[in-house]
């Protein structure tokens, strides 16, 4: 059984405020060979620095520059260890100093996070963060034996060489657990396929009835195609810096108020049973009939502890009390429409047990209460994991600077990318939003960020 | 000195992409572990206990480790027992590539007593559904020597 120690809970502090002023992204595709990974990544960068309204020119903005964090996935894609330098080199910051990220699908939060430490300890003060993958250089098929090879390679890859059926046995579980309808579960990818829509980057839109979820083709049961994230090609940035930058920069800069990571075994096979890790809206008497004949065990295959911990540490870091009440907008790790219901529950949107009620009350929606992924997510927009984890707080800065129509009702946003912007649009800007989550994932849950983008 | 004799094959002109051939393989040890794949050909599921008295994890753990992760002390190799049963399962439609067995191949996640982990395997016969007992099968006479030489039937 895992036990916390006085250290181990220790609330994270920055030491300086830390600041977001801009964000990019390229469109996101399954096959992009019109362009090589460097050219996407300036392409992302170029947005962050020339369309964020920053108040410096290109120029001047590249000699403030004096640390850069990257973010890829898995060199196996890319076929291109050390693409970070090479790509580093062609943005135009030889000779400074960089680092490159990895913690999976978690990459691109870890990379912000690694970021917002430089920032918060004083080490740098103006950060760009440079996101991407490049998962067209092979088929589909060996797509996911590459990414399965982010599983135990001796003890679980071989079972399939598939991510979806690891989640698909959590899926299955949590299923059993918790009596969630497939209905449930095909809301969530209605939703985000739509949302999708109103994205000129996005990947997979498309408009679903729930009949067309649950007569969908199966990958692994009970997860068909439809309620599975994209498999992309682009990049995302964002710029971080301290605050006396931020204002030199940006009229508008966002606070990150807190960004905290949390992990478990890679295998889910060696999760063990532990008391719950409450959140600041839950007590021990929000579990007290928890357990049961099917529900025997916590985080077991239901629920992922690194979420949760993600969750403990940036909620107190950021001093929020109640998620649902205190944040505006989210951005979740929807990679399976399974694990999406999973994270309702590790970030303390619903008690456990009781995640589909955050869906199934219209809660997740624009007009709820907590809009979550008004992106698309990774089921409609984008999944080129290095850059995933960047993208989700794209959308979240650009929310918050009241931005959103900016760079997504813009016709030229569309035609940029070769498409034309749907006659049925919908306006997905929030009025005036406050507070922004997002959570990036990885694994079957081995590394979770957990951050809130706030108005200073 | 002559102009090399392999070229890459030409995908697209525009813009011009080939294809990069890799055929090469690679080693792979299991340390430590190599124990437990050594194990299933004479047809025994190994497993590790932690061998630290103070330690509070007294369960084996399957996959096994040869150090304790509470207290970073030495594993012993223990026999588990060969029947559990199905804590939750998948059937795998589209596999990734270098799966060896088909699409539609049962996968499931166990619980065997004393155990404290939840092994991942496969279901070589039989439907899986919950809490359903099943024994373990070896796959002793061509072994792939990875995980896939467990397996389990409808006890």
């Amino acid at each position: 059984m895992i036990k916390f120690g006085p250290g181990n809970l220790r609330i994270p502090k920055f030491e300086k405020p830390v600041y977001c002023v801009a964000g990019g992204q390229t469109d996101y595709r399954k096959k992009y060979w019109e362009k090589n990974t460097s050219e996407l990544c300036i392409e992302a960068l170029r947005m962050a620095v020339e369309e964020n309204d920053l108040k410096v020119d290109p120029e001047e903005f590249r000699r403030m520059v004096n640390w850069v964090v990257y973010s890829q996935f898995a060199d196996h894609f890319g076929d291109q260890l050390l693409a970070a330098a090479k790509i580093h080199d062609y943005l135009g910051f030889d000779p400074l100093g960089n680092i490159e990220v990895k913690t999976g699908g978690a990459t691109g939060g870890s990379s912000v996070l690694a970021a917002a430490q430089a920032v918060a300890s004083g080490y740098a003060n103006c950060v760009p963060v440079v996101g991407w993958e490049r998962m067209d250089d092979v088929s589909t098929k060996v797509g996911n034996s590459y990414i399965a090879s982010a599983a135990c390679k001796d003890f679980e890859s071989e079972l399939g060489w598939m991510y979806t059926a690891y989640y698909a046995l959590m899926a299955q579980r949590y299923q059993y657990e918790n009596e969630v309808p497939r209905e449930t579960l095909a809301q969530i990818a209605c939703k985000n396929h739509e949302y999708a829509i109103y994205s000129p980057f996005s990947q997979n839109p498309g408009k679903y009835t729930i009949e067309d979820v649950l007569k969908n083709e199966m990958v692994s049961d009970p997860l068909s195609f439809l309620e599975c994230c994209v498999m992309s090609v682009g990049a995302a940035v964002l710029i971080l810096c301290d605050e006396e930058t931020a204002y030199k920069l940006s009229d508008t800069p966002i606070k990150i108020s807190a960004i905290c990571g949390g992990s478990h075994t890679l295998r889910t096979a060696d999760r063990r049973d532990m008391p719950i890790l409450l959140l600041p809206n839950e007590t021990e008497e929000t579990y007290k009939d928890y357990k049961g004949k099917r529900r025997r065990e916590w985080p077991g295959f239901s629920s992922f502890l690194a979420a949760r911990m993600a969750a403990y540490l940036a909620y107190n870091m950021a001093g929020i009390k109640d998620p649902c009440e205190d944040l505006d907008l989210l951005e979740t790790h929807d990679a399976f429409t399974i694990s999406d219901i999973q994270t309702y529950e590790d970030i303390g949107l619903r008690p456990y047990g009781r995640g589909r009620e955050f869906i199934e009350s219209g809660d997740a929606y624009y007009e709820g209460r907590l809009p979550t992924n008004l992106s698309g997510g990774l089921i409609g927009t984008m999944h080129a994991v290095g850059a995933t984890g960047i993208f989700q707080l794209v959308e979240i800065l650009w929310q918050l600077q009241n931005k959103w129509a900016k760079f997504h009702a813009n016709p030229e946003m569309w035609t940029r990318f070769g498409k034309k912007k749907p006659a049925e649009f919908r306006d997905l800007q929030l009025k005036n939003p406050k507070r922004g989550c997002a959570i990036s994932h990885a694994g079957t849950g081995s590394h979770v960020t957990c951050a809130i983008f706030e108005k200073p | 000195m002559e102009w090399p004799t392999t070229a890459l094959e030409v995908l697209s002109e525009k813009p011009l992409t080939v294809k990069n051939p890799k055929t090469w393989h690679h080693t792979h040890s299991y340390g430590g572990w190599g124990k437990f794949y050594q194990g299933l050909r004479e047809k025994k599921i190994l497993a590790t206990r932690c061998t630290n008295p103070e330690c509070a994890e007294k369960r084996l753990w399957l996959p096994p480790r040869c150090e304790c992760p509470d207290c970073w002390h030495p594993m012993e190799w223990v026999e588990a027992p060969q029947t559990g049963t199905v804590y939750t399962f998948s059937t795998v439609t589209y596999p990734g590539e270098l799966f060896k067995l088909p699409p539609g191949t049962p996968l499931i996640s166990l619980e065997i007593e004393g155990v404290g982990t939840k092994l991942m395997s496969w279901m070589k016969e039989g439907k899986p559904s919950f809490g359903l007992p099943v024994k373990a099968v070896f796959n002793t006479d061509n072994p792939t020597h990875t995980i896939l030489d467990l397996a389990w039937v409808p006890a």
